[in-house]
């Protein structure tokens, strides 16, 4: 070989090593690299998995329902309210939890288990018959067993969620039925336990089975893929994105074990919608479809959630249920062809129908009563803590009472709109107002509060930040604070005055011209008399007045003015409507409670609320208030209640203010109190009383809810005594002498101890004279 | 009566002078008795009042196992169905006093006296209690 020969093949053999030493090189860089990159990701998965794994909007939950025999119940609002806890008819008898069968006379409910803070019951079913409106019987379907107590589950009201509008329960893999994961896997990754991350086999028999089926049947996604691409990777279709996601994929498998990997996705997976709300994750699925735990679903239930991962709302069963079949049928038969079921559970779960419990869509329920609890709330749980922590807000709501007071307050002003042209307005923010709180007087607990007309147009609400003058709806306090110097039959003036205030005169109008000049202290309070309240007021001291007002806790200004015994001054609804509940509640003021207890998603109790009172008047003067309010109703301004069917023993008062701005009406009884006030919000007046406008609404509201109105009445404590007086003097009445009596109720230690003066008693022969006139008229 | 006096005495020759006014019983004297109740068509316990005495039940029993919270919560339910049943408020005394919340207990007390005037058995309880929680109330904290 020449010397030139052998030069070029030097040449060459160094090129070709240059060569290999850049491959080399440029290789373990590519890796060293590729290493870095792993690394770094690894570290970004760990601190998304490592902290909290998902914002989990906490919960707000109505009070537990309280069944026993013997209640009246609104029959169309139970129905509702089951529906609304997830309870599905069905034509047989239930054999699952969460069915219920109705007949004419009854109902067999299968009952679902519950947790609450303060105790845990297991679903088990019940009959509960009806007669008309009323239950008779609550027994254990099984055994006949009466049960005299039936509780049903708190109601979920809302939730707070974050931006993302993700709902979810989080549930342990312990927990998911075996064929829920067999279900998921056969279809969605059925090497998941052979392979690394990616799965090169899958992706070609997944090609494979499309192109013979000219179907996308399968995709070639591992799990540990889709869960790399739901967590870290936006869903755009690129090869740098598809080429981060296998890398993700191999990091996650590498730090994490199959079953927690697994877990993760069960909990991730998008499964539907709720409207704007977005189901994720197979705990929360299992709620939505099944109204049931995930643990409790079946193979053909599970199979169905199973089948909804490719496209959720494609395969809904809330859509199209014969796509939805056949979907689960699909999967069934790709689990039987793995192995993962036998022909027979194949067979009966192919052959069950869909069925599902149904779903409302999320509505702005309570928004006001939220608003509230929110509102008590950020000071310990700001909106961000709210909106991911997953507590669990337990409140005094009952949304029954709720929905009623909704529907009568819409009712009541459509109605007065439609009667009275002159209180339309065009301008949805003008138009007529009203608001409404319902509570339990002893507990303090708030049953239903409506704020406003609308929500939607006016988040305002005027039940807890409004102030208004209650007008006649104070005087109560006036009369309360001249118990221990007056008595419902001492005499007031009723002859029109003047007064002088800050220099000028001032000269109160009865509403109705009213001819007698001497009245009672209980006709005063029932027929609404200004002049008379006002002469009361000037008698009894309006220092005492105001006095009698803070031990009430109104906290807005009270001023020593002869106006305020008309109620000119400005208060807040809800203490009003608290400041009721004194003379429901033998004399003792509740805190208005509106949260009972937080819980956070472990189930620890982190806050509890219970009912705290004070006393601020005795339980007979409260008892004399209750029995002088009851005369507003039977004799008074509201006796319209009576044609209204209100004929339940029930005190009240109805408030109008100057002008007719201001409608109120505040009734109650031992079990219920409720408030409600009708206006404008820029203080046009309605031209109408509180008779007329909040009176009925009250009236329509305590009609829906008979299982509130026991019908008892309070019974007369220590310290109440009963006479029989004569009506004109307001002593103790002469037997056959006084032409007109009536019995009268007095605290004992100012109760009358003369006999009437204006009619003594008869000597004999005045005696024989009037009888021998009885005998001729 | 009178009448067939007034015919006998017309007929006699001298027309006696009226007799003085009778006597009126003394006015202290109540002419009703003191415990007034309006009379209301049935005085039985209704079905609230049953359903509450359930609960009742149940939150003692819960008091005596210690889950006072949870006693508490039963309770106020119980008050909710019948707040007239003097027990509840009773068992919410030893509830608070149990919570070392003196101001409380001692307002849930007076209710169960108020509710429970009358009922001899459980006026000496509610008595006792008021002792036990002036007692609590001197105790250091």
């Amino acid at each position: 070989m020449g010397q030139k020969a052998k030069r070029k093949k030097r040449q060459a053999k160094k090129s070709g090593w240059k060569l290999f030493r850049i491959v080399i090189t440029g290789g373990l860089v590519f890796a060293a690299g590729l290493v870095l990159y792993c690394w770094s990701l690894s570290s970004q998965i760990e601190k998304r998995f490592s902290g909290r794994r998902w914002s989990i909007p906490s919960k707000v939950f109505s009070d537990i329902t309280v069944l026993y025999p013997g209640q009246t119940i609104n029959r169309e609002l139970f129905l509702s309210k089951l529906y609304r806890l997830g309870y599905r008819k069905v034509s047989h008898k239930p054999k699952q939890k969460g069915e219920f069968c109705a007949s004419g006379s009854g109902m067999a409910l299968f009952l679902h288990d519950f947790e609450v803070p303060s105790q845990k019951q297991e679903g088990f079913p019940v009959q509960i018959n009806f007669s008309q409106n009323f239950i008779t019987v609550i027994e254990r379907l099984n055994t006949g067993e009466p049960v005299p107590v039936l509780e049903l589950e708190p109601e979920e009201i809302m939730s707070f969620f974050s931006p993302e509008r993700e709902k979810r329960q989080l549930v342990s893999i312990k927990h998911v039925p075996r064929h829920l994961i067999d279900a998921i896997i056969a279809v969605e990754d059925n090497r998941f336990y052979l392979h690394h991350g990616f799965d090169p086999e899958g992706i070609l028999r997944a090609l494979y089975t499309n192109l013979r089926h000219l179907a996308l049947r399968q995709g070639g996604s591992t799990i540990t893929q889709q869960l790399a691409k739901n967590y870290f990777l936006t869903p755009e279709r690129t090869l740098s994105r598809k080429l981060k996601e296998l890398l993700i994929s191999i990091d996650i498998e590498i730090m994490y074990t199959k079953n927690e990997i697994l877990e993760i996705y069960l909990n991730e997976i998008y499964l539907g919608q709720k409207g704007s709300v977005s189901i994720n994750g197979v705990g929360e699925a299992s709620n939505f479809y099944f109204s049931k735990p995930v643990s409790e679903l079946s193979l053909a239930e599970s199979a169905l959630i199973a089948g909804l991962i490719r496209a959720p709302n494609y395969y809904s069963p809330y859509g199209d249920k014969k796509r939805c079949q056949e979907r689960r049928n699909l999967v069934l038969r790709t689990m039987y062809k793995q192995g993962w079921i036998s022909d027979q559970e194949l067979q009966t779960a192919s052959a069950k129908p869909v069925t599902v419990s149904g779903f409302m869509v999320y509505a702005n329920k309570a928004p006001y009563f939220i608003d509230y609890l929110a509102d008590q709330l950020k000071a310990f749980y700001p909106p961000e803590t709210l909106s991911s922590l997953g507590l669990s807000l337990y409140t005094t709501l009952d949304t029954q009472v709720q929905a009623a007071a909704e529907k009568a307050l819409a009712n009541g002003l459509s109605r007065l709109e439609r009667s009275y042209l002159r209180l339309r307005r065009s301008e949805p923010e003008k138009r007529l107002q009203g608001s409404l709180i319902v509570m339990q007087p002893n507990t303090g607990y708030i049953l239903a509060m409506v704020g406003g007309r609308n929500y939607n147009q006016s988040q305002f609400n005027r039940i807890t930040q409004s102030r208004r003058q209650p007008g006649s709806a104070f005087k109560p306090f006036v009369f309360l604070g001249a118990l221990d110097s007056f008595t419902p039959a001492s005499f007031l003036s009723n002859a029109p005055k003047s007064y002088v205030v800050d220099g000028k005169i001032w000269e109160p109008q009865n509403y109705e011209p009213d001819l007698e000049e001497r009245v009672t202290i209980r006709k005063a309070l029932a027929k609404s008399l200004n002049l008379a309240t006002v002469d009361l007021a000037m008698q009894v001291g309006l220092d005492r007045i105001v006095s009698t007002a803070k031990t009430f806790q109104f906290s807005t200004p009270v001023k020593p003015y002869p106006s305020l015994a008309l109620g000119a001054c400005e208060t807040i609804p809800l203490e009003l409507a608290r400041a009721y509940c004194v003379f429901a509640a033998e004399g003792v003021l509740p805190h208005p409670l509106s949260l009972k207890e937080v819980v956070d998603e472990k189930g620890q109790v982190l806050e509890r609320r219970h009912m705290t009172i004070k006393r601020v008047t005795s339980p007979a003067k409260a008892f004399i208030m209750s029995s002088m309010l009851r005369s507003v109703v039977t004799e008074g301004t509201a006796r319209s209640l009576l044609d209204r069917g209100v004929t339940f023993p029930m005190a009240g008062k109805t408030g109008t203010t100057n002008d007719y701005k201001d409608a109120w009406f505040v009734g109650y009884t031992p079990d219920i109190l409720a408030l409600v006030w009708v206006g404008f919000d820029n203080g046009d007046s309605i031209h109408l009383t509180g008779a007329q406008a909040a009176l009925p609404i009250w009236a329509e509201l305590m009609n829906a809810i008979p299982e509130y109105i026991s019908g008892q009445w309070f019974k007369a404590p220590p310290g109440v005594v009963k006479r029989i007086v004569c009506s004109e003097s307001g002593q103790i009445a002469v037997p056959d002498v006084c032409p007109e009596t009536r019995e009268e109720f007095f605290l004992a230690e100012n109760a009358p101890k003369d006999y009437c003066s204006v009619h003594p008693p008869m000597n004999i022969l005045e005696r024989i004279m009037k009888e021998m006139q009885d005998v001729i008229n | 009566m009178i009448i067939e006096l007034v015919i006998i005495g017309c007929a006699t020759s001298s027309v006696p002078a009226p007799p003085s006014p009778p006597p009126l019983p003394p006015p202290s004297a109540p002419s009703m008795p003191d415990t007034a109740v309006i009379p209301e068509p049935d005085e039985r316990p209704g079905p609230r009042a049953v359903a509450s005495l359930q609960m009742t039940e149940q939150g003692r029993e819960l008091l005596e196992r210690n889950k006072v919270d949870d006693a508490i919560r039963v309770l106020e339910r119980a008050v909710s169905l019948n707040p007239g049943n003097g027990q509840n408020y009773y068992y919410l005394a030893e509830a608070w006093l149990l919570k070392r919340n003196i101001k409380q207990a001692e307002e849930f007390n007076d209710l169960a006296g108020t509710y429970l005037e009358g009922d001899q058995t459980w006026m000496v309880k509610v008595e006792e209690q008021r002792k036990r929680i002036q007692k609590s109330s001197l105790a250091p904290q």
